[in-house]
């Protein structure tokens, strides 16, 4: 899970690289930033729920 | 922010586009990232290495595989990966190059070049590139019949950059190779700007090595590359060890004298093998990266005094720029002198030129997506408004 999560962030700062400087992203780029944030907040949902139980 | 003690987490090519020219080609893949975060420990490919206790042995991860793989996809028969392009040069000048040997490189070749022949003992003999910076293998002729006058003998060994680092101009690699074999002269392509970033196919062009970047054209983390060689070479430059220890005894098995063993043991060869299929296919749309290149040059031609100094059209996306009748003009007077122009591009996104040049310098738009080579050809001009330089 800790490596999922660290990807999910790869992929974002993948995403930062593809459009610096300005980072302006079209709809299809927000699309995947929300669909990247959601599964980052649901693995680390899953790291507290296995690392703090 | 900071990744340890007074290193600061680097973060160029997520705030700004990135035109610094050795380093375009050398970005990380999503892919890669990702590997060097598993793979970062120091001997972490060596989890599953079993006799014959090399490298290009291991199947977990799929080392072996990769090695055929990389020798296939460059059209050659043998292929190993080194710490950098350099050390390929090395292995093969050691090889081939002993005391008082003239080799042959050319006038546009890169400095390693040089300290590989000189490591060896050769001694360095240069084709001069033509008035407009390309190599010829006319040229090549002419400058072996002058060696083998000077030495008494041909030279052992051939260097040819196809694209160069100073120009980025395209050689005719295959015509001199072509010249090169008459005389019996092994052939080493050095395809540091093209091995990942165009189609190679080392016995088409007449290669008995082919050597590339895996840190400057193939989305490796440094220092990596490859040293590839056709079947007749390989036993030469990959040949195995023969020593053996006075009071042990000790052998070394197929380790390779060349290679001082096993060469990239970890997160160098897994970055370079995570983006490994994503180079294989950049390489098919070479075309497009041109097209971004094209729109740059256009809107750099558009400022009136601004010249290419590389070959036009061009070939590669690495170019060298005169801008001595433009942006410099500005630096005569500019608060700044001349660092206003990186200071200026700093400003707007841009980074990757040598501080303080505005005469001759080079950039390179490798890997940048249509939207950054628009944004970046718009920079270009807005700059030369804001500093009254007229465009057309």
């Amino acid at each position: 899970m800790v490596f999922q999560a660290m990807y999910t962030l790869t992929d974002l700062r993948v995403l930062l690289r593809e459009t610096a400087p300005l980072h302006e992203f079209d709809a299809e780029r927000k699309a995947q930033v929300q669909r990247l944030l959601d599964n980052l907040e649901r693995q680390v949902g899953s790291l507290k729920q296995e690392m703090l139980k | 922010m900071r990744c340890g003690a007074g290193i600061d987490a680097r973060m160029v090519d997520e705030l700004a586009i990135n035109i610094d020219p050795i380093q375009a080609g050398g970005r990380l893949t999503a892919d890669a990232m990702k590997a060097v975060i598993a793979y970062g420990d120091g001997y972490s490919v060596c989890d599953n290495c079993r006799k014959p206790n090399r490298l290009d042995y291991i199947t977990k991860p799929p080392i072996a595989e990769f090695h055929k793989d990389l020798a296939s996809w460059l059209n050659m028969d043998s292929a190993r990966v080194v710490p950098g392009a350099r050390r390929g040069f090395q292995a093969v000048a050691h090889t081939y190059v002993k005391k008082g040997d003239p080799v042959l490189l050319t006038s546009l070749s890169h400095y390693t070049e040089f300290l590989a022949i000189e490591e060896a003992g050769g001694i360095a003999c240069e084709i001069p590139a033509n008035d407009r910076y390309i190599v010829t293998a006319d040229a090549a002729a002419t400058k072996i019949e002058e060696i083998k006058k000077q030495y008494n003998q041909a030279p052992v060994l051939l260097f040819i950059d196809h694209v160069d680092y100073q120009y980025g101009n395209v050689h005719d690699v295959r015509g001199i190779a072509k010249v090169a074999h008459q005389y019996d002269i092994p052939v080493l392509y050095n395809g540091a700007y093209t091995v990942g970033i165009i189609p190679v196919d080392g016995k088409s062009l007449g290669a008995d090595f082919v050597v590339g970047s895996g840190h400057k054209s193939m989305a490796a983390p440094a220092p990596s590359g490859v040293l590839a060689a056709t079947a007749e070479r390989a036993g030469e430059v990959f040949r195995t060890t023969a020593i053996t220890g006075d009071v042990t005894g000790r052998q070394f098995g197929i380790k390779e004298p060349e290679m001082m063993g096993c060469t990239l043991m970890g997160v160098t060869l897994v970055g370079m093998m995570a983006s490994f299929p994503h180079v294989k296919e950049r390489v098919k749309h070479f075309d497009r990266e041109l097209e971004n290149a094209g729109i740059v040059h256009e809107a750099l031609l558009s400022i009136r005094g601004t010249k290419i100094l590389s070959e036009f059209p061009r070939k590669h996306t690495l170019t060298r720029v005169d801008t001595t009748g433009s942006f410099d003009t500005i630096a005569q007077s500019h608060k700044k002198r001349g660092f206003f122009l990186s200071s200026e591009l700093n400003e707007k996104g841009v980074t990757g030129i040598i501080p303080g040049a505005t005469r001759i310098w080079k950039f390179n738009t490798y890997g940048m997506t249509r939207e950054q080579a628009t944004y970046l050809a718009k920079v270009f001009v807005s700059i030369a408004h804001e500093n009254g330089l007229k465009t057309a």
